[in-house]
């Protein structure tokens, strides 16, 4: 009887033992249909691997809680949670925090990824995280109302777009519609007023604020150019509430039919198609427009999500075997079919069953390898207050407190004090 | 509560006797478990935030190490002020002030701050006017020193307003009418409210297109075109703030003010329309003195409460504009300068004590009559 009783204690100790051991907990978003998405291939993984259990931590909407969410695990080094979704500005930030997943197996299938995003991933020759799905600013345009008024196609560039997001207003006020406007995007002073106008001044050979190599570059003409027509939509073009414009708040406008054109994110395109989109059928997507330099040409912000491997899991072994089964292939097919997430793998843009869902993704390839990654890397840990001063001048420009002149000159100094780069020309 | 404790005490002139001296003992092995609870759960986090204000400790570093002595450094960057004086612009040809519209011009202030070359660069808090000349007000960290301006603005507003109008509340719910209970718990509905939701309502209501409340009622009234921007607009900025806080928490002081109302006897007023005082006469003479401790204690409350606000600032401007507390945790979170929030975390600290202490004195709320 003892024994039995023994052998019962040892076998339970054992499998509570392995199970502990076998618990992977991945913390990841649930916009939209993400969370259902991350589950449901949890559940794929934990068929091909018995034993093995892959629970999902819900984690707050916002990027900016949930960095403050990871960074109290971090700083308490917790094992609580082995597989971090991480956005595309916070590896140079985090590194420290993660694993090598070189060292893990990730050198395998780096090369199937888009290169920029594996550069932005990459610190000090480490793979902090492995790309799962990207983002990229595009340009809405009203296909029916072009039509309506005679454009050829969508604007190419930058002053194209105000003169025909002009045109379209005017006709469009003068035929009753009060609340129509020409251009909704991302005024508010955060992060997307960051992601905004780094594609306006990247578009118009004006750097992208911090080179890579650490040179303050901000300060051009080509950015004050391009910076000065911006504050000149407000209130003209756009609604002088877009200086408190998000993601969402541009989309509504949107959706409701009330903008020519719009700048926002792939995910708005699967909702502005859905019944009840008073736009459904009457738009497309294309990159945003050029700058009207010489050489300008159309830039959109990388945006995006990563899987990285806590460097305090308890087995980062089986973790990054979930990291990668999660980012693999068949894993980024499976979301850009049902979630029209959009892949990280190159390849994917030519899956005739991804395109066959979701027919935009095929015109975005070109946008995903131009993508202008903000300079996150290069300015770590100080990347938060680098963007942070960087839209705070280019809100004081856009509400017309500050001209773009003084506004860039005054930016260049704090970001001088603020990291300690020397300043240059892009 | 004091007059009992001070009952207690023997008068001072005949010396303790062995009795109270006895009793003070016991009184001192009774408090011991509340002062240790105190100790744990006050003392040692408040005096880690005092260490690490001293310290450039980054937030979540990934080392064990804690971060450098730096001395009061983190205090000079949150503190450092200059008043100078803005030079005008002079026309290199003849020496003499550009006019524009017959007015001197000046340089930008920001950047003439910026260019003085200080080890940490300067911005603008303010600007006056004196006379002919410009004057502006530069610190090393302006948006601190303009969160504690705004916070300041944002409490002695909103406590004021939310004084007179719970007061203006209260009396109206202590008179004897059909349907009292219901309009009582009617008024709470506000307080009841999550101020991260309700901040949020506000949200909406004061959305910069037609789809807020606001927007609508101000287009229709041919006021605005419809697209007024409130949170954008800087003068608006601390107002709105102001306004959510005076709807939210107005149903509070109302209930404190009602509870002390409650407490004076209605003889007195029997007495004084007896006496053929007039309304206003016995507002002033009864029920204003007597509601007084009440008050005190709802002020305390209240400001103390209103220069801690963080959850409606932090959910309607993020970045765009700081409380004292939602700065702390821009520096703690975003800019992961645990030194620096620390320190902001104090001065903070500090600026309640003062106010803490100003309303003990001035209300008397430690004296005995």
């Amino acid at each position: 009887m003892r024994i039995v009783l023994l052998s019962l204690s040892l076998a339970v100790a054992l499998a509570l033992g392995s199970a502990v051991a076998q618990t992977v907990t991945v913390a990841g978003g649930a916009v939209g249909q993400e969370l259902e998405l991350t589950r449901a291939a949890a559940d794929r993984y934990m068929q091909e691997n018995p034993g093995v259990t892959v629970e999902v931590l819900e984690v707050p909407d916002l990027a900016d809680n949930r960095l403050g969410l990871y960074l109290q695990f971090f700083e308490a080094q917790s094992s609580e949670v082995d597989v971090y979704q991480i956005d595309v500005i916070w590896p140079g930030d985090l590194a420290v925090h993660f694993v090598d997943l070189y060292d893990y197996g990730a050198r395998d299938v780096a090369d199937q990824h888009f290169p920029a995003i594996v550069e932005n991933n990459t610190v000090d020759g480490r793979l902090i995280g492995i790309p799962w799905f990207t983002d990229a600013g595009l340009l809405y345009y009203r296909t029916d109302l072009l039509e309506e008024y005679g454009f050829d196609g969508p604007p190419e560039t930058w002053a194209e777009l105000t003169e025909m997001a002009q045109t379209i207003q005017d006709g469009e006020r003068a035929a009753g519609q009060s609340d129509f406007w020409g251009f909704v995007w991302q005024g508010n002073a955060y992060e997307g007023l960051t992601t905004n106008a780094l594609e306006w001044i990247a578009s118009n050979e004006g750097g992208s604020i911090i080179s890579p190599d650490g040179v303050i570059t901000v300060n051009n003409s080509n950015a004050v150019e391009i910076t000065d027509l911006a504050a000149s939509w407000v209130g003209t073009i756009s609604p002088p509430g877009v200086t408190g414009f998000g993601e969402e708040d541009a989309r509504n406008m949107w959706q409701a039919g009330n903008a020519a054109f719009m700048r926002n994110w792939p995910y708005a395109y699967s909702l502005g198609q859905q019944d009840g989109s008073a736009v459904a059928g009457n738009f497309d997507v294309r990159p945003l427009p050029a700058g009207d330099t010489m050489g300008g040409e159309p830039a959109a912000t990388l945006g995006g999500w990563q899987l990285g491997v806590s460097r305090y899991s308890n087995n980062p072994e089986l973790a990054a075997d979930v990291a990668l089964f999660l980012a693999s292939y068949d894993e980024q097919k499976v979301r850009a079919v049902e979630g029209s997430l959009n892949p990280t793998i190159m390849a994917l843009y030519e899956d005739a069953d991804v395109l066959e869902a979701v027919p935009f993704f095929g015109s975005l390839f070109d946008v995903f390898t131009n993508a202008v990654a903000r300079p996150s890397t290069a300015t770590a840990p100080n990347y938060a207050q680098v963007s942070s001063a960087f839209y705070t001048a280019i809100h004081s420009v856009l509400t017309g407190q500050e001209d773009a002149e003084t506004a860039l000159a005054l930016l260049e100094i704090d970001l001088e004090a603020l990291t300690g780069f020397p300043t240059g020309t892009p | 509560m004091t007059k009992e404790s001070r009952a207690l005490q023997p008068a001072k002139s005949r010396g303790p006797s062995k009795l109270a001296r006895g009793e003070e003992r016991t009184a001192l092995w009774l408090l011991l478990p509340s002062f240790l609870i105190i100790a744990v759960v006050a003392l040692y986090p408040f005096g880690r935030v005092v260490l690490s204000s001293f310290t450039d400790e980054r937030f979540a570093a990934g080392t064990d190490l804690r971060g450098e002595f730096v001395g009061v450094v983190n205090y000079q960057r949150l503190l450092s002020m200059t008043l100078r004086q803005v030079p005008a612009v002079v026309d290199v040809d003849t020496g003499e002030r550009v006019l524009r519209d017959g007015q001197p011009t000046f340089e930008n202030p920001r950047l003439f701050l910026r260019r003085l070359g200080t080890s940490l660069p300067l911005d603008a808090v303010a600007t006056f006017r004196i006379g002919g000349n410009l004057w502006v007000l530069g610190a090393t960290s302006a948006s601190f020193i303009r969160s504690v301006w705004d916070t300041l603005v944002f409490t002695v507003s909103s406590v004021a307003i939310e004084t007179v109008l719970g007061m203006i509340i209260a009396l109206t719910l202590a008179a004897k009418f059909l349907g009292r209970g219901v309009m009582r718990a009617a008024m709470l509905v506000p307080w009841a409210i999550i101020t991260v939701v309700s901040a949020r309502i506000w949200e909406w209501m004061l959305q910069p297109t037609r789809a807020g409340f606001f927007n609508t009622l101000l287009n229709d009234l041919g006021v605005t075109d419809g697209s007024y921007a409130f949170f954008q607009t800087a003068a608006l900025q601390v107002p709105a703030m102001v306004a959510i806080d005076v709807w939210k928490t107005t149903p509070f002081m109302a209930l404190l003010l009602l509870a002390g109302l409650s407490t004076i006897p209605g003889e007195l007023y029997e007495a004084a329309e007896v006496d053929g005082a007039s309304p206003i006469r016995r507002f002033f003479s009864i029920t204003l003195p007597l509601l007084m401790p009440t008050l005190a204690v709802a002020l305390i409350f209240r400001t103390l409460d209103a220069l801690r606000v963080f959850d409606l600032f932090q959910v309607v401007y993020g970045e765009a504009r700081y409380s004292m507390a939602s700065y702390a945790y821009y520096q703690l979170i975003a800019a992961r300068n645990v030194g620096m929030s620390s320190a902001a975390s104090v001065i903070i600290f500090v600026i309640i004590f003062a106010f803490a202490l100003f309303y003990i004195r001035a209300l008397g709320v430690d004296r005995d009559e």
